[in-house]
């Protein structure tokens, strides 16, 4: 079977099915309010290179750091059998952040790895400084357990060790164990559909197909980046503390278009600081990605080959590339954004009439943490706001933007399982910004603390306001306030405390900027 | 007399039923007002008149354009104070991943009519904030003042107590504002946790219930009073149109399911119990799974709106025989989601369409006839689209006539792939199942998808056009209720549950009489919907014997992996109750073995260098048997039968298509 136009679809839909069966297993079979309602993870598939061939598509911040993952694992092991399966989560060593855990498990064809599969879900506690694992830490270790790339199952057999290990450093042990067993149900579920692929097309065909599919994705990515002018065009935002104080730490980037390559640099940006805001280079390389992802018109589908043309650097040390062990809990969701966010404004100068204003540039995470019924709770989530708006309209109100896009927990479902209640969920009216196409609005949303908990914050766009472009007016920056006794109290964009029974937390997220002078 | 009848796009079709023989007609759809070709249709298929008829089961497709066109009635949402907006948070994320300009579907309500009420319950249903009666009636005056013609009612946990809820329409009621049916009520309409998915599915359901009553007021004028009116529901089953009223948004995702239920039946009657049904149009493929029963969803998604209602389990896709064939930037070739539409349509209609489709692949490859295509009434200019093809095929790097296959094999495999979805997926595999085509185009494909899938058998229904309209003649009443029960499983719980399935039982065996079925008739299951503590997503397992066990067991089957340790839950207990209609007799007879010369029409070459047998499908009679490569014409449907195949009429008059 020969590679044309025609089998060139027809495998491109059997991978992208299998990383899908993956995810819809592992939402299914999962514990967490994080895992089952939010669909905080991914499934992808790679080859035996560890090039990423197909990705389910859930969540943008997972889409160039996942390959980092298969590379750490292939260095680790020098060879994966049959029944083994991978597990880490060291940001420097193939993971994000601590909570993302992956794994990663061979396909064996003729006694040769044809394929990996690998997922990453987001586990709402793996121990730290503070329940939900996102501490406004100072260092890695403050963050939760470390899990360099090592073996949970060989040969067919469960490492039980590895998994007590595991499960024994989290605050919810059981749902750890449980959310650990959907993703290996996962795992089974792409193994067999890819078996499966291989015994009805042969090995070769197969393995050519894949080739083929990256070299697809390649020339489709190569064509987006040539219809952008030539040049360079910079950019510079900055992230508004990292935890320990409230400073600015500029972002810079230097975006060099070439004929059908890019090259996204990063150099001038702020040195590493002391506290939790540092991304490690998988995370911005993911962002660099999804900005060119988006100028696509088409459906290119996500693998190795969008990766190629662009080409990310950013010095070793940056908040952008920080060395071990520097604090990075949330690199991964603010500082993702704001990446995005320098990005996008440098592009915007090639393309004026294309790109939109900012959004919200947060993902305003709310980690809260204590005691239920004897036993420790840990709840995560992250709450949606503003879009940029577009010369093509209005951008979206109330939901999330750019790096990820997971859904909310239902009240219904979050009261049912936690000491909290909402009081209060909704648009939050004139936060966009003005312009001749508004900015979208941000979101208003109250809980009440029924029994004493750990509350951490880790926001964004509290001061600094997300831009409008092109005469638009920027988005309302984001507020957090707590109601204690009977006083209202505003808070940092990051911030801890201890919330005693009553007690009241208010988070208003940022608008969108608007787009164009106001008429 | 029993008539079938389904209104599509551009026919309606209908089936009448008297005393075992069947009738069939079909006509002009009259899109402005769907229900004048149906009694125009009555009237021409029942010559002594409408007098003679008791049963009229029908699909409406009334509900789904409301929807689609956002044409329901003027109606308010109240919401729980502090959650109004929740029909535009949704669930916080957006319809598209990678989009400059991500876009929303327009909502149902304007954020105007969408209201805060002081009320407020916790999780146990326990009463935080009484309902405030003076907010509500400065609400109500709003409602008159704007002269809103529906309510819908969703609040907070009132799946656990309905109170609040019904509080509120007892004001409307007290105060004259709306007939109590013009009000939704979330706890009546859809008893279960998810403020989003509830409060959408009761919005939808409050604005199409005017449209639908005042549809159903139109037909129950124009057809005799002692004549039975029936609607099918998403779930494939019938209800009367009386009842349907107040549950008008459980016909919403009904269109495909008529199909489905005529395709099961057909199968089950010719020998063949599981069937895979491969429903392919115009616009988009329909397919679903039948292990020996119909399979369910429980929830779908209409224009982008989440609708909570139980629904066949059918995958759609946008590949049907008007798709457009393209060459992507990558080099890849793609067919769909777009599509010429009935207007202009394929090129080869010659009504101004420009863009290779899969229908005119199939015309160059010599797969429609022009001389037998719907009866010889419309000509086929294939040199047109050989013309577009050629230009397709330069971009593809491959001959013209590689291209049409190329076009005809991507759509395959996208179908394909829609079939591994529900089978393989579910954990069936498709080889054990028979396919059944229908639908235009689905006869033409069925046989390449079925060699794709190793699958070993093709069923094409002696009537594949109007295999919807018998469907609906064929279904059972439906009635399903459920109770939510959100408890540890425990030996006292489940003896507590057993106490309350007789109540369940009684409750559904009062709703079938009124829908005038005999107690003999009468089938009844009960179900429970189970998960592990901390899961979201339950599996359903029948409520017999040791049900934790029963659990465990179900779980592993589907997961690979049970946790015998932890607490399983039990979230709802439903019961489903079917009301079996007679069957009418489908016309046959004893299979003689016999060559099918009587309907051989003539040989045409191909452009691949084959030679086509072609056959006269009314010709063709129980027993006569072929081989491929051959075309079977039909006034409304081709089958093509590939080299290697052969066919045989069953005693039905179905066609069976098997590799050789």
């Amino acid at each position: 079977m020969t590679v044309d136009a025609i089998s060139l679809e027809v495998f491109k839909n059997l991978f992208i099915g299998v990383a899908e069966t993956m995810g819809v297993t592992l939402q299914r079979a999962s514990f967490s309010p994080n895992i089952r309602e939010r669909l905080d993870f991914s499934c992808a598939v790679f080859d035996a290179a560890g090039r990423m061939v197909a990705q389910a598509a859930h969540i943008p911040v997972h889409l160039g750091s996942m390959p980092a993952s298969v590379e750490y694992a292939l260095r680790s092991f020098e060879r994966l059998n049959q029944g083994d399966v991978v597990v880490l989560n060291d940001p420097y060593r193939g993971g994000t952040h601590l909570p993302d855990i992956t794994m990663v498990s061979p396909v064996i064809a003729g006694g040769e790895v044809v394929f990996y599969v690998a997922t990453r879900a987001h586990h709402a506690d793996v121990g730290g400084m503070s329940p939900g694992s996102l501490p406004l830490s100072t260092e890695l270790y403050q963050e939760g357990l470390i899990i360099p790339p090592v073996l949970l199952r060989l040969s067919g057999w469960m490492n039980e060790g590895v998994l007590h290990l595991i499960t024994a450093n989290s605050r919810n042990p059981e749902e750890r164990l449980g959310d650990l067993e959907a993703q290996l149900a996962a795992h089974r579920s792409g193994e067999e559909r890819l078996l499966d692929m291989l015994a009805r097309y042969g090995v070769p065909p197969t393995l050519a197909h894949a080739e083929a599919l990256l070299a697809y994705a390649l020339r489709m990515t190569e064509a987006v980046i040539a219809d952008i002018p030539d040049g360079t065009y910079t950019c510079t935002d900055a992230l508004e503390g990292d935890g320990q104080r409230e400073m600015e730490i500029p972002i810079r980037v230097a975006v060099t278009v070439q004929g059908s390559r890019m090259h996204v640099d990063f150099a001038g940006s702020a040195p590493q600081v002391a506290g939790n805001v540092n991304a490690v280079l998988a995370i911005v390389r993911s962002a660099a990605w999804y900005c060119v992802r988006l100028l696509a018109a088409e459906d290119v589908p996500v693998n190795h080959g969008c990766f190629v043309p662009v080409t990310v650097e950013a010095p070793a040390g940056s908040v952008v590339n920080p060395y071990f062990p520097a604090a990075v809990a949330v690199g991964n969701t603010e500082t993702g954004q704001r990446v995005v966010d320098v990005v996008l404004g440098a592009l915007a100068q090639a393309l004026p009439d294309k790109i939109p204003a900012a959004s919200q540039g947060s993902m305003n995470n709310v980690t809260i943490g204590g005691q239920q019924r004897g036993r420790a709770y840990v709840y995560y989530e992250t709450i949606g706001g503003g879009h940029g708006a577009s010369p093509a309209g209005e951008g979206l109100s109330g939901r999330h933007s750019h790096m990820t896009n997971t859904r909310n927990t239902p009240v219904e479902a979050l009261e049912y399982t936690f000491p909290l209640r909402v009081w209060q969920y909704a648009l939050r009216d004139g936060s966009g910004g003005e312009g001749r196409e508004r900015g979208g609005d941000g979101i208003v949303r109250e809980y009440e603390f029924l029994s004493k908990a750990t509350l951490t914050l880790n926001t964004e766009r509290r001061l600094r306001r997300p831009g409008g472009l092109h005469g638009g007016g920027p988005g309302q920056p984001g507020l957090n306030r707590l109601l204690r006794q009977g006083k209202e109290v505003l808070v940092g964009g990051k911030y801890t405390t201890t919330m005693q029974p009553g007690e009241r937390l208010v988070i208003k997220t940022p608008g969108g900027g608007g787009w164009g002078r106001p008429e | 007399m029993l008539v079938g009848v389904d209104i599509g796009g551009t026919f309606t079709d209908l089936v009448l039923s008297d005393g075992g023989q069947l009738k069939i007609h079909k006509l002009l759809s009259t899109p402005a007002n769907p229900a004048e070709a149906m009694l125009l249709g009555l009237a021409q298929i029942t010559p002594g008149g409408l007098e003679g008829l008791t049963q009229v089961a029908h699909g409406s497709t009334v509900a789904t354009n409301a929807i689609l066109e956002r044409r329901g009635a003027k109606t308010a949402l109240l919401m729980t104070a502090g959650f109004r907006d929740v029909l535009f948070i949704g669930r916080q994320n957006r319809p598209q991943l990678y989009a400059l300009h991500p876009q929303l579907p327009p909502p149902l309500i304007p954020r105007s009519l969408c209201y805060d009420v002081p009320e407020r319950l916790d999780y146990r249903g326990e009463v935080l904030l009484p309902l405030n009666l003076a907010a509500l009636d400065a609400i109500l005056d709003d409602l008159a003042a704007q002269q809103v013609e529906a309510v819908a009612v969703c609040f907070l946990y009132s799946f656990i107590n309905p109170e609040h809820e019904q509080q509120v329409r007892a004001r409307i009621l007290e105060r004259g504002l709306l007939p109590a049916w013009q009000v939704a009520l979330s706890s009546e309409v859809l008893p279960e946790f998810r403020e989003y998915e509830r409060a959408s599915t009761v919005a939808l359901e409050a604005s199409v219930r005017p449209v639908m009553a005042r549809y159903i007021h139109r037909l129950r004028q124009a057809l005799p009073a002692r004549c039975g009116l029936r609607i099918m529901k998403s779930d494939g089953g019938v209800m009367s149109a009386d009842s349907i009223t107040e549950h008008a948004v459980q016909t919403a995702l009904s269109g495909p399911a008529a199909g489905v239920i005529g395709a099961f039946q057909v199968a089950k009657l010719a020998g063949y119990d599981r069937v895979i049904t491969l429903d392919m149009g115009g616009t988009s493929t329909d397919v679903a799974l039948c292990p020996g029963e119909t399979t369910f969803a429980p929830e779908g998604l209409i224009d982008g709106l989440p609708v909570r209602v139980r629904l066949l389990d059918i995958e759609t896709i946008g590949a049907g025989g008007g798709s457009l064939a393209r060459v992507d930037a990558g080099g890849a070739l793609r067919v769909g989601p777009e599509s010429a539409g009935a207007l202009p349509g394929p090129i080869v209609y010659g009504r101004g369409g420009q863009h290779i489709t899969v229908s005119d692949a199939s015309a160059i490859l010599g797969r429609l006839d022009a001389d037998h295509f719907l009866g010889g009434s419309l000509r086929l200019d294939v040199d047109a689209a050989l013309r577009a093809l050629a230009a397709l095929a330069e971009k593809t790097g491959l001959e013209v006539i590689e291209t049409a296959r190329g076009v005809i094999e991507v759509a395959n495999a996208s179908i394909e792939r829609a079939v591994r979805r529900v089978s393989i997926a579910r954990g069936h595999d498709p080889r054990d199942f028979t396919l059944v085509a229908f639908g235009g185009a689905g006869p033409l494909h069925a046989c390449e998808v079925a060699q794709r899938l190793g699958m070993a058998r093709v069923l094409v229904p002696r009537h594949p056009g109007v295999l919807c309209a018998l469907g609906l003649l064929l279904a059972d009443v439906r009635v399903e209720k459920s109770l939510p029960v959100l408890a540890t499983a425990s030996r006292g719980l489940v003896a507590r549950l057993r106490a309350t399935q007789a109540e369940l039982l009684a409750a559904g065996r009062s709703a079938l009489r009124a829908e005038a079925i005999p107690d003999a008739a009468m089938h009844f299951r009960v179900l429970l919907d189970m998960r592990y503590v901390g899961q979201a997503y339950e599996l359903t397992i029948p409520f017999e014997g040791d049900v934790v066990a029963n659990f465990h067991q179900a779980h592993h089957a589907a997961y690979g992996y049970a946790l015998e340790a932890r607490p399983v839950e039990i979230v709802n207990m439903r019961m489903q109750a079917t009301g079996t209609m007679p069957r009418p007799a489908l016309e046959s007879r004893l299979p003689v073995a016999a060559a099918a010369t009587p309907a051989f029409l003539g040989d045409k070459p191909t452009p691949e260098g084959g030679t086509l047998a072609l056959y006269d499908r009314e010709k063709l009679l129980p027993g006569m048997h072929f081989h491929g490569e051959a075309l079977v014409f039909q006034l409304d449907a081709t089958t093509y039968l590939p080299a290697g195949w052969q066919a045989h009429v069953d005693g039905y008059y179905n066609l069976v298509l098997e590799p050789t």
